[in-house]
């Protein structure tokens, strides 16, 4: 097995587990590179995303289990944005699974051999991820989790949701998971239009093609990002506009 | 004219300066002394080590791994070493010998007789050019005398100090000629004119941890050691399995220097017997340590083939049970219940064969190697400690204990932790040395602090305009890494890295010793960030950036790789590809290390109080041990009354009158006008860290809300209510906990039962509860002599599995076998058979089971049938569990940070536990872990301070748009809007910022960043994947 996966471990339950897989000499396959942040709610989608770019088949993130959490409710909220990134990853057509969440506590050594040895199993059925083929989408990903607008709905989803804003409103969870699902789409998909635009002027038609949508979502969405200053009209060439990246 | 008054006062400034002073004194420098040491040190007493041998470190060095998660013993116990040496109020006199103890109480004088080392040791840098030269070469010692070393040189690898000692074999001292080593010594270290040097030490309290002795196998000469080559006992064959013993970690056999492939063990070497030179207890460790032995002997050879010729399986501890079938099922290993006796050594290949009993007859077995599990023994100068230290031993030799408090001895003052109680394991080991050291504490409160001394580090050195100069540091860890990842290769890799501008590899990069040299080649080389490849920075890290500091640096310049539990443990079979990891993990670990910031810490002040939640015997123990020591205490109980499960327990073993015990406990408790005790109380919510918890519950008092600096979690356990053999059907069925009370309620029917039967492991030992419950065995053999002492007549038998009667226990259990109490086993697969009949005309019992030695079934009409229910976990253990995030063990008890060195501690800081919420145990076990979990909490509570980590988080105003995310999110409401000269930010309070970066990962313009774990250091880490694995596959 050749495929190599980045294993994002919180230091109180999940790397403990590891440690004691080790001590206890619970055999894996040699597959993930650990990352040790003290919660995994420190896991940033952006980290995720990075570790698919730079070169991982995959990525796991390992948290304490929902109610163990050494920093109270640090791991509620990795659930949620680990949700969103596996979303857009199907979505994106690199394939959700190649992001993983599980728990894991200080006293499962054997449950994370097991489970390194069982989703490493899943992963070499996908094979290694071709970059070359999701590069653009890739970095798509990227910019879409740098939006201020995902990171701050993905952010304030307990203030949305439980706590209500200050006119004391109160969204309902599968509302908020609508309007979420559907703002990461958008962004991902404003994304994938800049970062097609990377390549040159290009006409609706050539963008719709580089990020396999149809022209229609990328006729709306480029008017956003035009209405945004990052797009602009460049100019005709024959009969068909063409379009550049503008701004910052 | 010289006043009276001023002769006096000369007389005294003259005393003080000749003497030395100090506030306890702990004699024996194995793990139980070090911990003692340690704790005392910590909590504010000036501490003297003493320790006859030329290192501390004790047999526990010896060791190559500890059951039962078979951690490297020397890798846990080095890192302590360590910080004894380092601990400003720890004193260590070793090769030094106690002469004798004179005054009371408070006032010891303590005279020492420093022996010659015919060493300087402030000039010995430990650098053994002596030992190379010196021409004497004798058996060493450290390593069971299998292997030869010189009479010039160092104990052991990570002995400290680590300095060299000369033994009486050397030239000059027996024929007054050689003196190569004065010769070579650079340093001039080597002093021939040392003599042996009196000392008296003035302390308030003495702790004695002089350890055990292996039995000495000749003593049983018909299992030939001494005489045949290829018998070893236990404690040679650890030797044989470490990497620093004398094959470099090869088993081999003396005779042909072959690795043995036929292994036999047996159990009980000097324990279990009435014979002359044999010991009558049972040792306690020796079960477990075989399977440990055998695991290892698999782990090297894959195909060796081990049988255990055994007694009883004690698998009573934690983690044993499991350990003990892990061991079983491993293909190869074959247990077999049986005496065993030597045979013959065949004369060609020095094989020895063992006859034992099998199906059809005696059976004789050949085997290339067969080792002795040897048992342990009080120490051997036991009677000359007793008269020095003026303290009564017991019937075998060890220290002669209160019952109801194992650390206490006859004399006041005097206190013992460790083996010298008895057989014990490591982590009674460590949990009685923090025990006695809490009752050092008791008795030494108000001096306190008096003659202690805070360490100093040097300067900090300004790196700020270096380029990042990498230090990285690959450890063997002995074999555990080295002998799977290819180290050196490693280490030339790391070489070739950007930014790093030194590399070399460490046998023991822990030792005091590497961790000097590491300090030193920082400052050398001129290194500004360190990566250290070895072990798990949650164990390690602390000593690494310990020693950092020590060389002028910033602590957070550090980061450790884990090469071993993430790499050379989990895949030992893939020596390549681990190598492989191995270079990935050190890579990026020092691409992290490149963007590492210097970091400051600040100082939490501590609340002085302590909050005990559960008020059993354990609780108060506790509660009373911490209150003595002047701290405010608040003690929790669920019900209405204190006593726990000690209220059902009316006698001990060894003949504790419980119910007194326990009235006396409950009067001190309510007497003690430090504590204050909550009934009918469950815990709402837990707030806080470290130092600073604020706890909200509701009781018999209303609603209360305590602040305190620790907590001690003492919740208890339960009878398992079996719903097997017919209990709750028939009243003839009852526990041994029902049993107990109705024999101390002089129940007739009881006293008049012509016939009773037992089943032990009721509920446990099974699939769905699998541990043994330790307690059960002694618990049925206890009411079984007490209803014998009442009713000679009554017959009893006792259905078991192994009967458990570890340690000192064994006489009883002998006992009752003497007074006929009948003993049958059963095998799990074959449980008796239980139900309710009319014989002879009355209502009986009839228990049916099968007697593996007669080969039949057995038919038992009894008038009453007794379970030894198992011990289970409490029902709202996992309640409190979560309430102070902690996270129970795989059997549902609390999960302690360290199964052997830190047996009384939680992994979250300021939380620790004591009691049979851990696991099921004896009174006086559950009085030790309760004293143990008070001293720990002194290492706390007596600081004015506790250090928090700098590695919080911070707000880059030019990027907050001050939406109030971060506040959101954030559970410990550190984040709060504040007035700048930019507008309305969000700001940070350090001291409430617990570090976790949740803030960072919903901030929509990565305006807040958690330092030591910013995006750039991570960034770098994942980044430093590239060159992608494909690209360079091989």
């Amino acid at each position: 097995m050749s495929e190599v996966i980045l294993a994002f471990l919180c230091n109180w339950c999940s790397y403990a587990g590891a440690d004691l897989a080790g001590v206890s000499r619970f055999q894996y396959p040699p597959s993930i590179r650990v990352l040790r942040t003290m919660c995994s709610g420190r896991v940033d989608p952006l980290f995720i995303v990075e570790g698919l770019r730079s070169g991982f088949d995959a990525v796991f993130v390992y948290g304490c289990h929902i109610g163990d959490c050494h920093y109270l409710e640090g791991n509620f909220h990795t659930s949620g944005r680990v949700e969103t990134v596996r979303k857009l990853l199907e979505f994106s057509g690199i394939g959700a699974d190649r992001v993983q969440l599980r728990w894991v506590s200080a006293a499962e050594g054997q449950e994370f051999a097991r489970s390194v040895s069982e989703l490493t199993e899943a992963v070499h059925g996908l094979g290694p991820l071709d970059r070359d083929r999701f590069g653009l989408h890739l970095s798509a990903l990227s910019q879409t989790f740098e939006s201020s607008r995902l990171r701050w709905l993905l952010g304030m989803e307990r203030r949305l949701t439980e706590i209500g804003n200050v006119y004391d409103e109160k969204i309902d969870k599968r509302k908020y998971e609508e309007m979420l699902g559907a703002a990461a789409i958008e962004e991902y998909q404003k994304a994938l239009i800049l970062e097609s635009l990377l390549q040159g002027p290009q006409s609706v038609r050539e963008i719709a093609a580089a990020c396999g949508l149809p022209v229609y979502t990328i006729s709306q969405r480029l008017a956003d990002v035009e209405k945004a200053g990052k797009a602009a009209f460049q100019g005709f060439e024959g009969n068909t506009p063409k379009f550049i990246r503008s701004g910052a | 004219m010289v006043t009276e008054l001023e002769k006096v006062r000369e007389r005294f400034l003259a005393d003080i300066q000749n003497s030395i002073y100090g506030d306890v004194m702990v004699v024996g420098g194995g793990i139980s002394g070090i911990q003692a040491a340690l704790d005392l040190g910590t909590a504010g007493f000036k501490v003297f080590l003493v320790e006859k041998s030329p290192t501390i470190g004790g047999h526990m060095a010896q060791l190559d791994k500890t059951f039962p998660t078979n951690d490297c013993s020397m890798c846990i116990e080095s890192p302590k070493f360590n910080e004894c040496a380092r601990h400003p109020n720890i004193e260590l006199l070793t090769y030094t010998e106690v002469d004798g103890v004179q005054g009371e109480a408070g006032n010891f004088t303590v005279t020492l007789v420093k022996k010659p080392r015919y060493i300087i040791e402030d000039k010995c840098t430990g650098c053994t050019t002596c030992v190379e030269y010196c021409p004497v070469t004798y058996p060493d010692r450290f390593n069971q005398e299998i292997s030869k070393n010189k009479a010039v040189h160092i104990f052991f690898a990570q002995a400290t100090p680590l300095v060299t000692y000369i033994d009486e074999s050397c030239l000059y001292l027996k024929e007054k000629k050689c003196r190569i080593c004065s010769a070579v010594c650079k340093t001039g270290a080597i002093d021939f004119n040392q003599k042996a040097q009196k000392i008296d030490v003035k302390v308030g309290a003495i702790i004695l941890s002089p350890g055990f002795k292996p039995f000495d196998a000749r003593l049983r000469d018909e299992f030939g050691y001494g005489r045949l080559e290829n018998v070893v006992t236990s404690l040679d064959y650890e030797r044989l399995l470490c990497a620093t013993g004398p094959y470099e970690g090869e088993i081999r056999r003396a005779s042909d220097r072959e690795h043995p492939h036929r292994i036999a063990w047996i159990q009980c070497i000097g324990s279990r017997q009435i014979l002359p030179g044999a010991n009558s207890y049972c040792s306690a460790v020796c079960c477990t340590y075989t399977q440990k032995q055998v695991i290892l002997t698999k782990d090297h050879d894959a195909d060796a083939e081990c049988t255990i010729f055994h007694n009883d399986i004690r698998s009573y501890g934690k983690d044993f049970e499991r350990f003990y079938q892990r061991t079983a099922n491993i293909p190869g290993v074959r247990f077999i219940r049986s005496y065993a006796s030597l045979g013959k050594e065949i004369a060609e290949s020095k094989n020895i064969t063992i006859r034992y009993a099998a199906e059809g007859g005696v059976k004789e077995e050949e085997f290339e190697m067969v080792v002795l599990s040897v048992g342990l023994t009080p120490p051997a100068d036991r009677n000359d400690i007793a008269a020095r230290f003026g303290i009564e031993l017991n019937s075998h030799g060890f220290c002669k204990t209160n019952p109801a408090n194992p650390m206490e001895t006859t004399r006041r003052g005097v206190f013992i932790s460790g083996a010298f109680q008895g057989p014990v394991d490591i982590p009674e080991s460590v949990a009685t040395a923090s025990g006695a050291s809490s009752q050092c504490g008791e008795l030494l409160s108000y001096r306190r602090g008096k003659l202690s001394r805070e360490r100093i580090y040097p300067e900090e050195r300004d790196v700020s305009n270096e380029e990042p100069r990498v230090g990285v540091y690959v450890c063997h860890c002995g074999a555990n890494i080295g002998r799977i990842v290819d180290v050196p290769s490693t280490v030339e890799y790391a070489l070739s890295l950007p930014n790093v501008a030194h590399a070399e590899e460490s046998l023991f990069i822990c030792s005091t010793e590497a961790a000097q040299k590491l300090s030193k080649s920082i400052r050398e080389k001129g290194l500004n960030r360190v990566v250290v490849a070895a072990c798990t920075p949650r164990t390690h890290e602390p000593l690494f950036r310990d020693t950092l500091r020590e060389a002028g640096i910033n602590q957070y310049f550090y980061d450790m790789a884990n090469i071993r539990e993430h790499c050379s443990w989990v895949h030992s079979k893939e020596q390549e590809k681990a190598t492989e990891k191995a270079k990935d993990i050190i890579r990026m670990s020092v691409a992290r290390a490149c963007r590492l910031e210097p970091l400051l810490e600040y100082d939490l002040p501590v609340d002085k109080a302590a909050l005990v939640v559960g008020g059993g015997v354990a609780g108060m123990t506790c509660a009373l041990s911490i209150a003595k020591q002047g701290h405010p205490v608040h003690l929790v109980e669920k019900e209405k009354e204190l006593g726990g499960m000690a209220r059902r327990i009316h006698y001990t073993l060894e003949g504790l009158d419980v119910q007194a015990y326990l009235e006396d406990r409950i009067r001190r408790v309510y007497q003690h006008p430090g504590i204050r005790v909550y009934t009918e109380a469950s815990i709402v919510e837990v707030a806080g860290f470290v130092g600073n918890f604020t706890t909200r519950l509701k009781s018999d008092r209303g609603f209360s809300e305590i602040k305190h600096g620790a907590a001690v979690l003492a919740t208890g356990a339960e009878e398992y209510k079996p719903s097997e053999y017919l209990y709750g059907q028939d009243e003839k069925v009852m526990t041994q906990l029902e049993l107990e009370e109705k024999i101390a309620k002089r129940d007739k029917s009881i006293a008049g039962s012509r016939g009773m039967v037992m089943i032990q492991c009721v509920g446990c030992r099974q699939e769905y509860r699998n541990y043994c419950a330790r307690i059960c065995c002694s618990h049925a053999v206890k009411n079984a002599l007490k209803l014998k002492g009442i009713n000679p007549q009554i017959d009893i038998t006792i259905l078991f599995r192994d009967m458990r009667m570890y340690g000192l226990r064994e006489d009883y259990y002998r006992e009752a076998a003497d007074k006929d109490v009948k003993f049958v086993r059963f095998e799990p697969e074959d449980r008796p058979l239980v139900e309710a009949v009319v014989a002879e005309g009355r209502p009986v019992i009839r228990i049916t089971t099968l007697d593996p030695v007669l080969g039949q079934r057995l038919l038992l009409d009894a008038d009453h049938l007794i379970l030894s229910a198992a011990v289970v976990p409490s029902e709202g253990i996992k309640k409190i569990a979560g309430l102070f995030k902690t996270a129970p063990g795989p059997d549902g008890f609390f999960q302690e940070a360290h199964a052997k060195l830190k047996p009384v501690d939680f992994g979250a800081e300021g939380v620790y536990l004591c009691g049979t919420a851990h696991y099921p145990k004896h009174i006086s076990e559950a009085v030790s872990q309760a004293y143990g979990a008070a001293g720990r909490a002194l290492t706390l509570l007596s600081h004015e301070t506790v250090v928090a980590s700098g590695s919080v988080c911070d707000v880059d105003e030019n990027r907050c748009v001050a939406c109030g995310a971060c506040i959101t999110v954030c559970s410990y409401g550190a984040i709060d809007f504040a007035q700048t000269p930019k507008g309305r930010k969000a700001a940070v309070n350090a001291v409430l910022c617990k570090g976790d970066g949740l803030c960072n990962t919903v901030c929509p313009t990565s305006a807040i960043s958690l330092k030591h774990y910013t995006d750039e250091e991570i960034f770098s880490q994942i980044d430093a994947v590239v060159p992608p694995r494909h690209a360079h596959a091989h």
